[in-house]
């Protein structure tokens, strides 16, 4: 019996299991994702996928079957409702299907792994979400990338590197990547594959030839783990966050690659500065964050990129609320002074 | 209308117990419908001359309840009584209390929850909600224990109790308990054991039934003991039982036995 808890905070990046594998396997371009389930359970879900992606202005509708259990279904077991499902989702013209349980499927106990393993001319990778089992949505980020890693081949390393698990669900997930692709840039990397965002099988099959694993945060440090011990990767734990984040991600990744980044990290240092000076208009304003994040490293990113603008922390009344939430690398926190310099002259 | 539930541990007697209080309810000119509510489905055999009715599960799963009438899954055994075998999945998948909920709702869609007394003759404990279901809802509103003098039946009944007082703290939860059973393996004091039981429990003794061979051979002709030897003594127990039954106006909020006290109890009748 599990010992652990639902989650109590609910927020996307806590929530239901199910989505967070989700938010993975619907990335995959060539391959269908089952929701071994009652209806509700897809339709919820593609629901909030189709209305992020348009946050991050992809209009695509995610490939989803649901297996539409009943209660028969749950009476008798759902096993052959998967068996025939399956069977019509690899004759669509899709090269893999991943199989992802819902709280009712677990309670009833159907073998999923074992309905998978059969012979369905293409391969069926289960993914365990039941979300009742204390799992949160990061759980079901990493049961997925784990399950899609381990159809990855082992290769011979090449020169890329690989960027694990982004948020794919996270409104400016496409501008971290770049400040990531910028930054390895300026050192002279190649990426080797996003694992995973908007990727096809074939991308996905180059993983095992990444030197080193990027991850997008600490969370997924499971996956890469088992990416280290699948494929011998090294990883970095997370994307950067705050100013003297990024130079000390610039000194990591340098170090792991045997490039020398003394100049790469002076020019971002420089940068900085100019960021700064960017928002001397700011500079000393008294204020006072609106909520205060969940995560360390936030408010660690944004304390310290308003100690180096000297505004003024206090709890007098009538103080600009204004946002602790840096988003990755320099440029990450160059979008947050630019909310806060709204904040502030609003 | 009277709705019985008969629970207790797996193998002491229930449906022996309810397929002769059935018989017996009959004789007194009463309209009675017996729901098997276990996937064994033998709850209501002895009734129909030994043989093993469709289950209401087995249908459901072959034609889909769409298709399925009354007159499939209602079947008419000893002197009248209507007899229903929930059934359930093959052991090992799904979800059987399920199942038992399920085959009420085709009961009361139908109509035919009905008659002068239901009895639900229910599986060896209450593992799950769906097989709680018989006391919740307002199905069976009168609980009664069947239990030997065994460490291990008064254990299964004890743990009964709790779950009808959790039950009956529900708003508008009509399940009560309304008395024990001591269907006996022939233990000495087993009948004084089982009253003191039944009265900690804040419950009673309805009938004591001692071990008789006569069970035995009814079930080798496939018949309950009231058709088999209507004139032997353990038919007149049934009889007794039947009578005490539509009698009965006492219904309790039980109080069950921390498992110390129970051992202790049981100690004492060594």
């Amino acid at each position: 019996m599990t010992s652990n808890t639902s989650p109590t905070d609910i927020s996307r990046f806590r929530g239901c299991t199910l989505t967070g594998a989700l938010s993975v396997t619907t990335h995959v371009r060539d391959a269908v994702s089952v929701i071994h389930g009652p209806r509700g359970c897809s339709h919820h879900n593609l629901s909030l996928l189709h209305a992020t992606g348009l946050e991050n202005d992809r209009v695509s509708i995610p490939e989803l079957i649901s297996t539409g259990l009943s209660e028969t279904d749950i009476i008798f077991g759902g096993e052959e409702t998967l068996r025939r499902t399956l069977e019509s989702a690899a004759g669509r013209d899709v090269r893999a299907v991943y199989v992802l349980s819902t709280c009712i499927i677990d309670t009833i106990g159907d073998d999923v792994c074992g309905v998978c393993a059969g012979d369905y001319g293409i391969p069926v990778i289960p993914v365990p979400t039941a979300g009742f089992l204390g799992g949160s949505f990061q759980d079901g980020v990493n049961n997925a990338l784990t399950a899609i890693a381990g159809t990855a081949p082992l290769s011979r390393k090449e020169a890329g590197i690989n960027i694990i698990g982004e948020r794919n669900l996270e409104y400016e997930v496409e501008e971290n990547y770049r400040e990531i692709h910028r930054i390895l840039t300026n050192l002279g990397l190649a990426i080797n594959i996003r694992f995973l965002h908007t990727s096809s099988l074939d991308q996905i099959s180059l993983l095992g030839a990444g030197r080193l694993n990027i991850l997008r945060e600490p969370g997924l440090v499971p996956v890469g783990e088992y990416l280290r011990q699948r494929f011998g990767t090294p990883y970095i734990a997370s994307f950067p966050l705050g100013l003297s984040g990024t130079l000390t991600f610039i000194k990591t990744v340098s170090r792991a690659c045997g490039v020398d980044g003394k100049r790469v990290a002076e020019e971002e240092q420089s940068l900085q500065e100019e960021i700064l000076n960017e928002f001397s208009d700011i500079r000393g304003t008294p204020v006072v964050f609106d909520q205060t994040p969940d995560d360390p490293e936030s408010i660690h990113a944004a304390e310290e990129a308003a100690g180096m603008l000297r505004l003024k922390f206090g709890n007098i009344a009538n103080l600009q609320a204004i946002p602790a939430a840096p988003s990755v690398g320099t440029h990450g926190i160059r979008r947050m002074l630019h909310r806060w310099r709204r904040a502030i002259h609003a | 209308m009277k709705q019985i539930a008969l629970y207790g541990k797996g193998g002491i007697g229930k449906s022996t117990t309810s397929a002769n209080l059935s018989a017996a309810l009959s004789l007194m000119d009463l309209d009675i419908l017996q729901i098997g509510c276990d996937p064994k489905r033998d709850s209501t055999r002895m009734l129909m001359h030994g043989s093993f009715i469709p289950t209401v599960m087995d249908l459901v799963r072959t034609r889909g309840d769409a298709a399925i009438s009354l007159s499939d899954i209602v079947f008419t055994g000893f002197n009248g009584v209507r007899c229903v075998e929930a059934g359930g999945p093959e052991p090992g998948v799904g979800c059987a209390g399920r199942g038992i909920i399920a085959t009420f709702q085709l009961l009361e869609k139908f109509g035919d929850l009905k008659g002068d007394v239901i009895v639900y003759d229910v599986l060896g404990d209450v593992v799950c909600g769906g097989f709680a279901m018989p006391m919740r809802e307002g199905y069976a509103q009168e609980i009664y224990l069947v239990t030997s003098g065994e460490l291990m039946s008064l254990y299964a009944a004890n743990n009964i109790c709790k779950a009808i007082k959790r039950l009956a703290s529900r708003a508008k939860s009509k399940c009560r308990l309304a008395g024990v059973i001591c269907n006996a393996k022939g233990e000495p004091r087993e009948e004084e054991l089982v009253r003191e039981f039944a009265e900690r429990v804040n419950s009673s003794l309805v009938e004591y039934i001692p071990r008789d061979r006569v069970v035995q051979l009814a079930e080798l002709n496939k018949k309950t003991v009231i058709e088999y030897d209507p004139a032997s003594a353990q038919a007149a127990r049934y009889r007794s039982l039947a009578a005490r039954v539509m009698e009965n106006t006492r219904m309790t909020i039980p109080t069950p036995l921390e498992i110390d006290d129970l051992e202790h109890l049981a100690y004492r009748y060594i």
